[in-house]
């Protein structure tokens, strides 16, 4: 009884602590693909879900994975836009939830999707829709490790952080203006190239694996107040020496062994 | 020819599109006809009277390829003369700059433009950025003689249009057998897989160059070796092939 609750104190607190650092962040000037990560990772954090990825329809009304926990997810993100399948873009198409519980079940439904998802060890997939005036663009998706579906408190919390999410997106300028999504959508997306070019020029500077260069990228930006696509795109212009980020990450981080 | 415009169906006029560019790059050796092409299909394609595409390597260097009228070509010259105007913005901020009623939206974020603008029969502009991540190349610039908006349908058309423009833009001059080549790459430049990146990333550190001539380099390696571009991205990704293999 004690247990239960303090355990529920413990989650309420972390749930205030992630909306209000969401809120912080979005009241000054951030960075949308650094919002988007830092969602996923409460997402995790707080719903009882093994990881969390964000999808997002561009313009031309193709979905691109913008964030994800971890990377297994992207990669399972990816392969449901690639197969043309699956409960994250069912979530998109129909602006509905779509909740599967047990995906041992739904091999029907998503014939390509379901046994890759039960190959990477998730039994059930939760996806929220992210949606604006009647819009869809994108959707927050939930992989868990196990099967059933999540309460009604916690599919709420979910549909919150998705709409975080939209808001992070439109950015006060798009909301004040009261139009147009596709620059935001087109900045967000863009950065998002520029990231994955930030990446290619840590990864090959400092001989890093690919997969690890993300969190150097960000742990640099972090520590410097910076906004994350600032950092990158001084990388991948070369106004900044890959050599100053490498240098910070391997003294935050002196006693592991190198790569 | 602002107002009844008719879009059959886009995805057909802007496969055609990539296939006249694609046509064009490979006849000509500038980029000039295959842009004026591309200006002039915004025209027929979208509810606006002019376009224009102008190249930019900074602020300060920038160079009209192709305006479709006297009118677009003077927004841009304006624009250049005095360093300020939607193309600018849409340049240096990478976003695209909507600007749906000239005389009210413009007075504030650029008054010397605004004022100059003032007797010109502009009533909005679209102004898209040439943009492939850090790889910034120039501007798109559409006017429409009256204000108002365009419609989300439209926008995804003209920023399918800006997508091509900016992968004519980005690259070497695409003369010669290149084929196939060429209508892939129009194609397929914003869809690239992340490892398309990466790898650019990785030739922008080992031959430090701006991103667009590493992205440059990355395609010329490919087509001189016959293979696509993601199979060579994930070679590099992959550490099967060392970045210094793909000479300047």
């Amino acid at each position: 009884m004690t247990d239960t609750s303090s355990v529920a104190t413990a989650r309420e607190a972390r749930m205030v602590a992630a909306f209000v650092e969401m809120a912080d962040t979005l009241v000054a000037d951030y960075d949308v693909v650094d919002v988007l990560h830092r969602l996923v990772e409460h997402t995790v954090a707080l719903l009882d879900a093994a990881a969390a990825g964000l999808l997002l329809a561009d313009q031309r009304g193709s979905l691109q994975v913008l964030a994800s926990s971890t990377e297994a997810v992207r990669l399972l993100e990816l392969f449901q836009v690639q197969a043309n399948e699956g409960p994250c873009l069912d979530a998109y198409r129909t602006g509905e939830r779509i909740l599967a519980d047990d995906l041992s079940t739904v091999d029907r439904r998503w014939p390509s999707f379901a046994p890759k998802a039960l190959q990477q060890g998730f039994a059930s997939v939760h996806a929220v829709p992210l949606r604006l005036r009647g819009e869809v663009i994108g959707a927050l998706n939930l992989f868990g490790s196990h099967t059933g579906r999540l309460s009604t408190a916690d599919l709420l919390v979910a549909q919150a952080l998705a709409d975080t999410a939209t808001i992070g997106i439109l950015q006060e300028r798009a909301i004040r203006r009261g139009e147009v999504l596709t620059e935001q959508l087109q900045t967000a997306l863009n950065s998002r190239v520029i990231i994955e070019q930030a990446k290619g020029v840590l990864s090959h500077a400092g001989d890093l694996d690919m997969d690890l260069t993300f969190e150097v990228l960000r742990d640099y930006a972090r520590h410097h107040s910076a906004r994350l696509s600032d950092v990158a795109a001084q990388l991948a212009n070369a106004t900044l020496d890959p050599r100053t980020v490498l240098t910070h990450h391997s003294r935050q981080r002196h006693s592991a062994p190198p790569h | 020819m602002s107002g009844d415009h008719a879009v059959p169906d886009p995805a057909v006029s802007l496969e055609r599109l990539r296939a006249a560019v694609a046509l064009a790059l490979r006849e000509h050796i500038d980029v000039v006809d295959p842009l004026a092409r591309l200006c002039q299909a915004c025209v027929q394609l979208l509810p606006v009277d002019g376009a224009s595409v102008s190249l930019m390597t900074g602020t300060d260097q920038r160079e009209t390829i192709y305006a479709s009228d006297a009118v677009v070509d003077h927004i841009e010259t304006l624009q250049f003369s005095l360093g300020e105007g939607p193309c600018f913005e849409a340049f240096t901020t990478g976003r695209p700059v909507l600007v749906t009623d000239l005389a009210a939206d413009a007075a504030t974020a650029w008054p010397v433009f605004a004022a100059q603008m003032a007797d010109r029969p502009v009533g909005a502009i679209f102004a898209f950025p040439l943009v492939h991540g850090a790889a910034r190349v120039g501007a798109m610039d559409l006017y429409r003689t009256r204000p108002g908006w365009l419609t989300p349908p439209e926008l995804a058309i003209a920023l399918q249009v800006a997508d091509i423009a900016a992968a004519a833009l980005i690259g070497p001059p695409a003369a010669g057998p290149g084929a196939e080549i060429d209508e892939e790459w129009l194609a397929s430049l914003p869809f690239h897989r992340e490892h398309v990146h990466q790898a650019t990333g990785m030739l922008i550190a080992e031959h430090r160059v701006p991103a667009g001539q590493a992205l440059a380099l990355l395609r010329g390696y490919a087509f001189a070796t016959g293979r696509l571009v993601d199979e060579v991205a994930a070679d590099l990704v992959n550490r099967r092939l060392h970045p210094r293999e793909i000479a300047q």
